[in-house]
């Protein structure tokens, strides 16, 4: 194989060594025909990708309506940005519910995962199957029920919650934190089994010999987790909470579908910055202004993955 | 649309001379064509559609739903930007402001003539009504509500939309709730009770008064949502956030018209009192109120009817509609308009040209509670002696157009929704309790100077 340099078929006319001729196809994939069959990819990524951060990167420097007058205004977008104060609300709120749904997220997906690598299990591909049922069902029916469990009269959570001897309704629509938390809740519920069957998968690729010489030098079930099985499991938590915060900064859908308004309700409780921007460009048609919304949260999310990417680096460097 | 009729036509003159063989060429079948409407709710009733079928088998009308602010706020834009888009789309009448700035967006309807399509529509189905052929808007403007059709009249007076239903306002409330309040439960009573809004809140009081503390407890109310008092105020007068100053595009007034400061205080002092529920209309605990009880009365627009059917059908009998305080009101009203974009317009405007027609909002009416905006019918008798048993044999026919014959023009402005929202979102802060009244309205104030801006 090292000998022979990959050619086409529908080229070389040379003969071929036989051992080769197997293999030919697959080496020959590697040259032009390669590029043909990743084209799809790129051309997609040409135009839903390239040529729309181009379009919104330019109109960013305009104020910009869609059917009126488009201005070039320099910076002013990017300054007017700065002084919102509806902007800096919106990125408080979307860290505040990132923050709410990640770490416990983090928690229930690591637990389940390990009930599910219990070997003395029954029905394993069922119960993991069924963790992905979730994730698949559309946000709109997810957010439909949830606004029904969270209503403030006759919501389920609400009547729970006066059985325990809570004395008033919570308003999970109009009060911030409540609010906060049925968002993060839903979002939780939709990706604690994704992220579960991730840790179950590096979990299951855990040597058995370490389980069996803690158990041996006398560790317990809980001591064995915490000594063997999360520090083995340190990457995955880096990957999955990078890739958590990535779509944790674009929330959308929840609070949109929670709320049911695109201002993000009456004390904008519920803007998130991606519903800011849609706030912009759709209600107020300021597709400049949402445009310069749209830069800032990328740069927001850089900063983010750089803190994420330090920290890797850190946990990296300790293990060795 | 001319270019594909006088195509064959060329070709087939040509081919007879050609050949000069004398032919019998047969009828010309249809061909079948596609309307794609964009509309949100019951605009587009699904039993008209059908009837519509058996008229034309060659058109097929495709409804595209959608919510109202991802439609006229959203797609809208989009496929004007795009020159794209259906050969319908429907206008809710808080966007007709926005829309109306852009009449490049639309066909005007002034330069459509209907054809012979719908000419003999009766011979089909004998309920629907026949429409002449060369009918434009500016010959079928009479028949509509002046102020309604103004909605549809674009910066250039170009004519973009046709009038659907009126909204109306009027109080439904619960006869059996209101007898056991001790309160009147005689439709005329009842609209004695309240000729003024700041009495309505007094009578909410005083029904408050008797409820039982564990109906309190519960959080039952008066009114479903005294938020809803603010919208009906301010279509009572003649001016809301714009000032018709005879220009295009009117005169932003929202922070200066005393007509939005008493609408916003009377809604303040109705909060306040608690005579509301604070439900949000078309939440799933809204649907549930209005079966159990919760509150007595509903601000409902004529369309709204048929949702209580529909959501409270164990209620029957237990409602009746009387008059609003402050006489006649109006919410929501749909124009149908024809995107520039459109493909099929011909066959768009003969559809719309029928569908709007007195006769057929007649029918509406009976069946869907969609009140007509065409005031040839506010005399009729049919329509004025229409009751609904669903709301204890209410003369909804004639309640409805009393109120409405009341109102006046409003101009609605470019901003109107956007500007709406703000206030709502100002009254929804105070009624939580999270910021007191002027601090809110100073909000207000404050996110608007942000929308107006540029």
């Amino acid at each position: 194989m090292s000998a022979q340099t990959p050619t086409s078929p529908w080229r070389s006319k040379a003969p071929k060594p036989k051992k080769v001729k197997g293999v030919t196809g697959i080496a020959s994939l590697n040259g032009k025909w390669g590029y043909l069959f990743t084209a799809p990819f790129f051309v997609m990524f040409l135009i839903f990708g390239l040529a729309p951060i181009v379009y919104s990167t330019y109109i960013a420097f305009f104020h910009w309506d869609p059917l009126g007058d488009q201005t070039f205004n320099g910076l002013e977008n990017f300054t007017n940005l700065l002084q919102d104060d509806h902007f800096w609300n919106a990125l408080r709120n979307t860290l505040n519910i990132w923050a709410l749904s990640t770490f416990p997220q983090m928690a229930m997906s690591i637990g389940l995962a390990a009930v599910l690598r219990n070997k003395k299990l029954k029905f394993k591909t069922f119960w993991r199957t069924i963790l992905l049922v979730p994730n698949i069902t559309s946000v709109i029916a997810v957010a439909i029920v949830f606004g029904q469990l969270f209503g403030r009269d006759f919501g389920l959570i609400n009547l729970f919650l006066s059985y325990l001897g809570m004395p008033h309704h919570i308003d999970f629509i109009e009060e911030t934190i409540p609010g906060h938390i049925a968002i993060a809740t839903m979002i939780t519920w939709r990706w604690v089994g994704y992220n579960a069957l991730i840790f179950l998968a590096s979990m299951l690729a855990i040597p058995e010999d370490l389980y069996e010489s803690a158990s041996l030098d006398g560790a317990s079930a809980w001591q064995q987790f915490i000594y063997v099985t999360l520090p083995q499991l340190k990457n995955t938590i880096t990957f999955v909470l990078i890739v958590g915060t990535i779509g944790g900064l674009q929330v959308f859908a929840e609070p949109l579908t929670l709320g049911g308004t695109m201002d993000g309700g009456s004390t904008r409780q519920f803007s998130t910055l991606t519903l800011y921007l849609y706030e912009q460009a759709f209600i107020n048609n300021k597709w400049g202004y949402a445009a310069a919304v749209g830069i800032l949260i990328t740069f927001i999310v850089l900063i983010v993955s750089g803190i994420n990417f330090m920290i890797t680096r850190r946990l990296a460097s300790e293990e060795q | 649309m001319a270019k594909m009729w006088t195509a064959p036509r060329v070709l087939a003159v040509a081919a007879v001379a050609a050949l000069s063989v004398a032919t019998v060429t047969p009828a010309k079948a249809a061909d079948p064509v596609t309307i794609t409407i964009w509309t949100f709710g019951d605009v587009i009733q699904r039993n008209f559609v059908q009837e519509y079928k058996l008229l034309h088998p060659e058109i097929t009308l495709e409804i595209k739903k959608s919510d109202l602010d991802p439609l006229n706020g959203t797609n809208m834009v989009t496929a004007c930007t795009a020159h794209n888009g259906p050969d319908i789309a429907a206008v809710e009448v808080s966007y007709s402001g926005y829309w109306r700035s852009y009449p490049s967006c639309f066909q005007d309807l002034r330069q459509m003539k209907t054809s012979s399509a719908n000419a003999n529509a009766s011979s089909v189905v004998p309920a629907s009504s026949n429409i002449a052929a060369n009918l434009s808007a500016t010959s079928i403007k009479k028949d509509y509500l002046p102020w309604r059709w103004a909605q549809g009249v674009g910066y250039n007076d170009s004519v973009i939309g046709l009038p659907t239903d009126v909204g109306g306002l009027e109080v439904a409330y619960r006869t059996d709730l209101f007898k056991k309040a001790g309160l009147p439960t005689d439709r005329a009573k009842v609209g004695k009770l309240w000729p003024t809004w700041d009495k309505f809140i007094a009578v909410g009081k005083q029904y408050l008064g008797k409820l039982s503390a564990k109906d309190k407890k519960a959080g039952k109310g008066f009114i479903d949502n005294s938020g809803t008092i603010y919208a009906a105020m301010l279509n009572q007068g003649t001016s809301k956030y714009y000032l018709n100053d005879g220009t295009d595009t009117g005169k932003l007034i929202y922070d200066k018209n005393p007509a939005v400061k008493k609408a916003w205080d009377t809604t303040v002092t109705a909060l306040q009192a608690g005579i509301g529920t604070r439900i949000g209309q078309f939440s799933s605990d809204w649907n549930t109120g209005m079966s159990n009880g919760t509150f007595a009365t509903i601000l409902a627009p004529a369309w709204m009817m048929d949702y209580i059917k529909a959501q409270a059908p164990d209620t029957k009998g237990k409602w009746d509609i009387a008059d609003m305080p402050g006489g006649g009101g109006n919410q929501g009203g749909t124009q149908l308009t024809i995107p520039a974009a459109a493909k099929h317009k011909q066959e768009a405007w003969d559809f719309m040209a029928w569908y709007l027609a007195p006769a057929q909002q007649l029918r509406m009416f009976k069946t869907y509670g969609l009140f007509p905006s065409t005031p040839s019918l506010y005399t009729d008798p049919s329509l004025v002696g229409f009751k609904d048993p669903f709301f204890n044999n209410a003369p909804v026919g004639k309640i409805y157009a009393s109120g409405i014959v009341k109102l006046k023009p409003i101009f609605e402005g470019k901003l109107e929704r956007a500007i709406d929202t703000a206030f709502g979102a100002g009254l929804s802060r105070v009624a939580a309790k999270k910021m007191t009244s002027a601090k809110s309205w100073a909000q207000v104030m404050a996110d608007l100077k942000k929308v107006v801006s540029n």
